[in-house]
């Protein structure tokens, strides 16, 4: 029997994190990526696939001895214990983007290692340091900062990148984006697919082929959109990004709908598209300094994204986990947002990877049970 | 609190005091503008352009010493902010936005003309802008470029090789933004900073820091401690916050003179020591009775802290031809210097060598992720250097879950399992 291009496509997002074997890949020089903030246009341009780090429930006793807890999330905890356990001998690069300070401390945890010596086989180890503050200076220090490792990735393979090669990946990764807006459409207004769904097909473009993406992609939204209408009342994630679905579940097992979040992986995805009429790289940067969703993420732009996604939520769950240096500090001006706007939310403090804990899901109870199902959609 | 033994505390107490005093006045009365700045802020460029400057960790430890730090901290929970954000960065800010909880210390802060911070931490950002916000004063801040170069034992390369420690593009960077800081506190002041004057500024710093790498070489090689800890802290912080000016050059020869002569005649901080202990990480600013608790029972005295060593170590710079290079060099890797590998680490076991230390406390805290995030690296390098590491988990500035009766007992049992048996 054929998979379809849903199961495919979702296949790709759960296979894609490093909690996969490696070695599988042997074929295909690939890079390790701790967050989802580096042009992905550059990595596929130096003729690497890209793998995500995400978070998860697997235990991690090698890496506790050196990650303290409650400062690092899932997803780095997750990178340790592969970079302490030999799993990323294989691996081109490690590059960690400066999306957060726990992925900068995270980022000299790793060169420790190597000084060291308790990780003998980790491949080589790079910041990509990314600022995203609205100083003069940023924009020509991001993109020399994006030009260095675009030549560190042409050495991998010991191969001339062009900026035409940039370019070209430009538009392969437009063509893939294009196809992730036609899924995120299905979410607005009178969404057709829940978020536990969507999530791993929007997610699936960072790690799969752009072209195979865009193909796959198109074929799922087709297919999706046959659906009937989903009548529960429409969710938005805010606070901390997720990089996974379990609390799409935990939302969507009380009879709501998860329409976006705010954060790289699905949102993000499935973004405008790249338009470059001079330098690619710089073009690149730019992009990547203002559409980054992270912890340095300025609060204004982050409020300016929110608002942009209101109007089509019922309403707002607020992932604030232990680990949140950030968001939980734009949480009054958001609360008080949402009380002008007559929007309904919760804040949950559980990690977004794993199970809620019970507060959470009383607050989770209490948020949806009362929320009535659109009447729209029940009347057709 | 445990009395003062050196006559150079009670004077950087009052000097303090005093200078708050002055500074209010002259911002109420005279309406001269002021700046609230992020510790790791460089003062002297606001000073030579006649902005005095407070910082916001002196400030908030003064709140804490105060026991006014858990009321803040409530009433920024009931506006909605998680216990898991940082207290000791945003503790200024409550400070401020609750002010009707309860009458600030010392009259509390005016309103600041600009604040400054450095975008280190992933909460700058967010503090400090709502802090500008809620007093309606111009924020600027400085980005934090991150550090991929990590040369060993940066100690020794920051006094006469400080180019080779920071590598070029995030130097250009860091003196890039400092000029444009410069620019705006210019265009504030209507007058241009002069670059001989930063030269000789930092000049003086250098000397005020060879006078402080001095005290640290008495407290390390005489047969014991001739000043508490406690004492070290406030006599240098009271000097770092004006560092180059004046009083501050005098007062930091004056402290030298005054470990001198304790050292020449005898003087103990805690005569017929037996344990000598360093602290690592910042100060519990709530209570730092702590600090002298363990000396009467077990003769064991707090030695070391980073406050002392650090200024030597970390702001001395000879070679000042382009002294804004020179003060960005300083700035680069501030934070990482004190808190990350491989530098953290590998500096505290040196000091701790170097100060005979025979046991060390390492603050787990409660709040502060950044200075939180590094302690194991430097918890397993100390224990691998036989130095007995005891983790004491804190808030610095929040003593709501704090119990010092539980602390120090397990303080006292250390000693007596790992330290002094």
């Amino acid at each position: 029997m054929t998979a379809t291009p849903i199961a495919v496509l979702t296949a790709a997002f759960e296979e894609s994190g490093i909690a996969a074997e490696p070695d599988a890949r042997e074929t295909e020089r690939f890079v390790v990526l701790s967050w989802p903030s580096v042009p992905i246009e550059i990595v596929r341009a130096a003729g690497l696939a890209p793998i995500l780090a995400r978070g998860g429930l697997t235990a991690t006793p090698t890496a506790d001895a050196y990650l303290e807890p409650g400062i690092f999330p899932s997803r780095l905890r997750n990178l340790a214990e592969a970079a302490l356990t030999g799993r990323l001998k294989n691996a081109a690069r490690i590059i960690v983007p400066r999306t957060s300070d726990a992925d900068y401390k995270f980022f000299l945890y790793l060169r420790e290692f190597v000084r060291l010596g308790i990780a003998p086989t980790l491949p080589p180890v790079l910041l990509f340091d990314l600022l995203q503050s609205q100083g003069p200076d940023v924009r020509s220090y991001n993109a020399a900062r994006l030009c260095d490792l675009l030549r560190e990735f042409a050495t991998v393979n010991n191969r001339k990148v062009t900026l035409d090669d940039v370019r070209h990946e430009i538009r392969r990764t437009n063509a893939a984006r294009a196809a992730g807006r036609r899924l995120m459409a299905l979410r607005h207004g009178i969404p057709r697919v829940t978020g536990s769904e969507v999530f791993p097909l929007l997610g699936a473009f960072w790690s799969v082929d752009p072209q195979v993406y865009a193909t796959l992609a198109i074929a799922a939204a087709d297919e999706l959109a046959e659906r009937p209408a989903l009548a529960g009342p429409r969710v938005l994630l805010s606070g901390a990004p997720v990089d996974g679905t379990a609390l799409h579940v935990a939302i969507e097992a009380r009879g709501a709908v998860v329409v976006s979040e705010i954060g790289p992986w699905a949102n993000g995805a499935a973004g405008s598209d790249v338009v470059c009429d001079g330098d690619p790289v710089t073009t690149l940067a730019d992009r990547c300094c203002l559409e980054t969703i992270g912890p340095r993420t300025p609060a204004e732009q982050l409020q300016r994204t929110t608002v942009d996604l209101l109007d089509n939520v019922d309403a707002v769950v607020v992932s604030l986990p232990t680990e949140d240096t950030a968001f939980g500090w734009d949480y009054p001006a958001l609360r008080t947002l949402l009380l002008k706007k007559g929007i309904p939310h919760a804040c949950l403090s559980s990690d977004s990877c794993g199970p809620l804990s019970a507060a959470d899901e009383e607050r989770l109870d209490l948020l949806l049970t009362g929320l009535p199902s659109r009447t729209e959609v029940r009347h057709g | 609190m445990a009395e003062k033994q050196l006559q150079s505390t009670i004077a950087a107490g009052a000097f303090q005091k005093e200078w708050f005093a002055d500074l209010r006045r002259r911002v109420f009365d005279e309406r001269q503008p002021y700046a609230l700045l992020q510790a790791d802020v460089p003062f002297e460029l606001f000073d030579l352009l006649d902005f005095p400057a407070v910082s916001n960790q002196w400030w908030a430890s003064l709140v804490a010493a105060k026991r006014q730090a858990p009321a803040y901290l409530d009433a920024m929970s009931a506006e909605g902010h998680h216990e898991g954000l940082c207290h000791y960065c945003s503790l200024g800010y409550a400070s401020t936005k609750y002010r009707d909880v309860q009458e600030p210390p010392w009259g509390g802060l005016p309103t600041p003309r600009l604040l400054c911070a450095r975008l280190t931490c992933d909460c700058i950002h967010r503090v400090f802008s709502l802090w500008a916000e809620a007093f309606g004063s111009e924020l600027i801040e400085i980005d934090h470029p991150g550090a991929s170069d990590l040369p060993p034992r940066w100690w020794e390369l920051g006094r006469h090789r400080w180019r080779e420690l920071v590598e070029p593009h995030r130097l250009e960077f860091v003196a890039s933004t400092l000029k444009r800081l410069v620019e705006r506190l210019e265009a504030i002041r209507g007058r241009q900073l002069e670059i001989d004057a930063l030269r000789q500024r930092l000049e003086r710093v250098n000397l005020q820091e060879e006078a402080f790498d001095a005290t640290r070489h008495l407290i390390a090689s005489s047969p014991e401690t001739p000043v508490r800890m406690t004492e070290q802290i406030s006599n240098v912080m009271a000097t770092q916050w004006v560092r180059g000016t004046d009083w501050a050059l005098s007062h930091a020869r004056a402290f030298h003179d005054e470990v001198r002569q304790r050292v020449a005649a005898g003087i103990a901080a805690c005569p017929g020591e037996k344990a000598r202990l360093m602290w690592v990480g910042v100060g519990l600013w709530h209570d730092t009775d702590f600090y002298t608790a363990f000396e009467a029972s077990h003769r064991a005295v707090f030695v070391w802290s980073m406050y002392l060593a650090f200024g030597p170590d970390g702001y001395i710079r000879y070679g000042l031809d382009d002294p804004m290079a020179a003060l960005a060099s300083r700035l680069a890797s501030f934070n990482e210097y004190l808190h990350n590998p491989p530098w953290a680490s590998e500096w505290i076991v040196q000091q701790a060598r170097l100060h005979r230390i025979n046991g060390a406390l390492v603050l787990r805290p409660r709040s502060m992720k950044p200075a939180a995030a590094g302690r194991l690296f430097i918890e397993h390098a100390l224990e691998n250097a036989g130095i007995p590491v005891l983790p004491i988990e804190a808030d610095v500035v929040d003593a709501r879950a704090w119990d010092p009766k539980t602390a120090r007992e397990s303080v006292r049992s250390f000693l007596e399992k790992r330290v002094i048996a």
